[in-house]
């Protein structure tokens, strides 16, 4: 049970409850534990202001920060000797000592609580959890999200040049070697811990875990953590959620990781069902050609295809054009495509042309000499093809012309509108594309923030 | 599966069919060949065949 503070006004961290019996001047006494391998509680006054102090994790606890003062006592000593007075004021905590939370189907006691930072800077909450049990967890968190961690009993093993492997899954580094402090505690730990105690610390990360690597004057340790959801610690402890803000934590997942690869998934099978069906549906059959003898004077000649049977309710009707021997000429086309049971007539023009000479980069050529004019949506009926080709020189160059020209007319049944393949993927793999380049920027900003990103825009 | 991937793949499966359509009935925005809406002569001839030449 929290126990009751010594000086009313002082914040009750343990957060509230019924008040313990113990007095500043009572003995140790062991709470023995319901199972046989459970940890015991104790209970004691702390020696510089008298409060009445639980240890949750006897035999274990090494460092207890008295909840009500702020001193830090060693209670491996029997006299529980007093190691660092602290003179501030004790901060109220998010998660309060002694509230208990269920995480990942495990219920958690808040035993102990540090503030550390890097000399001052990027300050981070560290919780420690004790479950009897299942013995202790870290819950981190700078403010953005919650981080729930565990100590490895192995070390990882080295994977490449800078990176680790746990249980088959590679940690890629992110914050380089950092000595940072602890600037606060509160609470019980299993560890000695005081304000000012410095560790140099190093963190790798994979989406939705960090590997963390901490070495102080004692020991050396690994902790693996797992971001947990927004929810589950307000869910678990009753507190309200995290603000949040700024750039993505080191470890926390893409949100548009899978929808993008999901929805690129499901256009390129889009890609695969119109690139199918303008296979299918393209193309052109039948085609009728006729030719058009013509002077490159300007004179109009004309010429007629027919009669051309569409079938289909509807379809597609292509006229190609080619002139192979034109040169410095270009040629006029007007078609005209009439029905001649309803009158309807279906219009086009077009052009074929070709240019070339010599400059002082060498021979040039433009134009083609060949062209092709789609019709869309053509009613089933009986058509004529009416061809008018007006061909003309290029007077203003220095070089030859082509003094008379054949221009071959071809009509064909259906058409390949290449135009409509380009916009349909573009309409199906935009969105895709969209939420893909979200994906990339909410990669770059988490980036942003290591030590290993390639831009070393960070001092110390 | 979310409900944005149910609404993109139900906006593929309309592009896709919409696609299929105008590739089976030769329908394209971009042909060239229009239906003439001017005035025609005997015979369904069309009169005043304009377009664009070259220059």
């Amino acid at each position: 049970m929290p126990p009751e503070p010594p000086d009313s006004d002082r914040p009750n961290p343990w957060g509230a409850g019924e008040s313990g019996a113990a007095g500043p001047t009572s003995p140790r006494t062991v709470v023995t534990a319901e199972g046989d391998k459970a940890a015991a509680a104790e209970q004691f006054n702390c020696p510089n202001c008298g409060g009445s102090i639980e240890i949750k994790a006897a035999g274990y606890t090494v460092t207890v920060a008295c909840q009500y003062c702020g001193s830090t006592l060693d209670v491996t000593d029997p006299d529980v000797r007093i190691i660092q007075r602290y003179e501030e004021e004790v901060r109220k905590l998010d998660l309060p000592l002694g509230s208990r939370g269920k995480l990942r189907g495990i219920e958690w006691e808040v035993i102990g609580y540090m503030r550390r930072s890097e000399n001052g800077t990027y300050p981070w909450d560290e919780y420690l959890l004790f479950n009897p049990y299942y013995g202790y967890r870290f819950l981190d968190t700078d403010g953005r999200g919650w981080t729930l961690g565990r100590q490895l009993t192995e070390m990882p093993a080295k994977n490449g040049l800078l990176g680790f492997t746990v249980d088959g899954e590679f940690y890629e580094p992110f914050y380089a070697q950092t000595r940072n402090q602890v600037d606060f505690v509160l609470g019980e730990f299993y560890w000695q811990v005081q304000v000012g105690e410095e560790a140099l610390t190093a963190d790798y990360v994979r989406p939705g875990k960090m590997l963390s690597w901490e070495s102080s004057k004692h020991e050396t340790e690994w902790t693996l953590g797992e971001l947990l959801e927004p929810n589950e610690v307000p869910d678990a402890f009753g507190v309200e959620p995290l603000t949040g803000g700024g750039l993505p934590l080191p470890h926390q997942p893409s949100p548009y990781k899978k929808q993008s690869g999901q929805m690129m998934k499901i256009a390129g099978l889009a890609a695969a069902a119109i690139i199918l069906f303008a296979i299918m549906f393209g193309g052109t059959s039948d085609p009728e050609t006729t030719r058009v003898n013509l002077a490159t004077n300007g004179v109009e000649q004309s010429a007629k295809i027919g009669p051309i049977e569409l079938t289909r309710p509807r379809q597609a009707v292509t006229v190609s054009a080619r002139a192979p021997g034109i040169d410095n000429a270009w040629i006029d086309l007007a078609y005209t495509l009439t029905d001649r049971d309803t009158g309807d007539v279906y219009e086009a023009s077009n052009v074929v042309e070709h240019y070339s000479g010599y400059d002082a980069e060498g021979n040039w050529t433009e134009g083609s000499r060949s062209s092709s004019s789609k019709f869309s949506m053509v009613p089933a009926g009986t058509y004529d093809l009416t061809v008018d080709a007006a061909g003309s020189q290029w007077l203003e160059g220095q070089y030859a012309a082509t003094r008379n020209a054949v221009v071959e007319v071809s009509i064909a049944r259906g058409a390949t509108f290449y135009s409509n393949i380009i916009l349909a993927l573009i309409v199906v793999f935009v969105p895709a594309i969209w939420v893909w380049i979200r994906h990339l920027s909410f990669e770059s900003r988490r980036k942003s923030d290591s030590d290993f990103a390639g831009d070393d825009d960070d001092d110390d | 599966m979310s409900r944005g991937i149910m609404i993109f793949a139900a906006w593929c499966l309309l592009v896709t069919s919409g696609f299929a359509y105008a590739s089976f009935a030769g329908y394209s925005p971009f042909a060239d060949g229009q239906r003439a809406s001017g005035a025609r002569g005997p015979g369904g001839v069309f009169i005043g065949r304009g377009g664009p030449r070259h220059k």
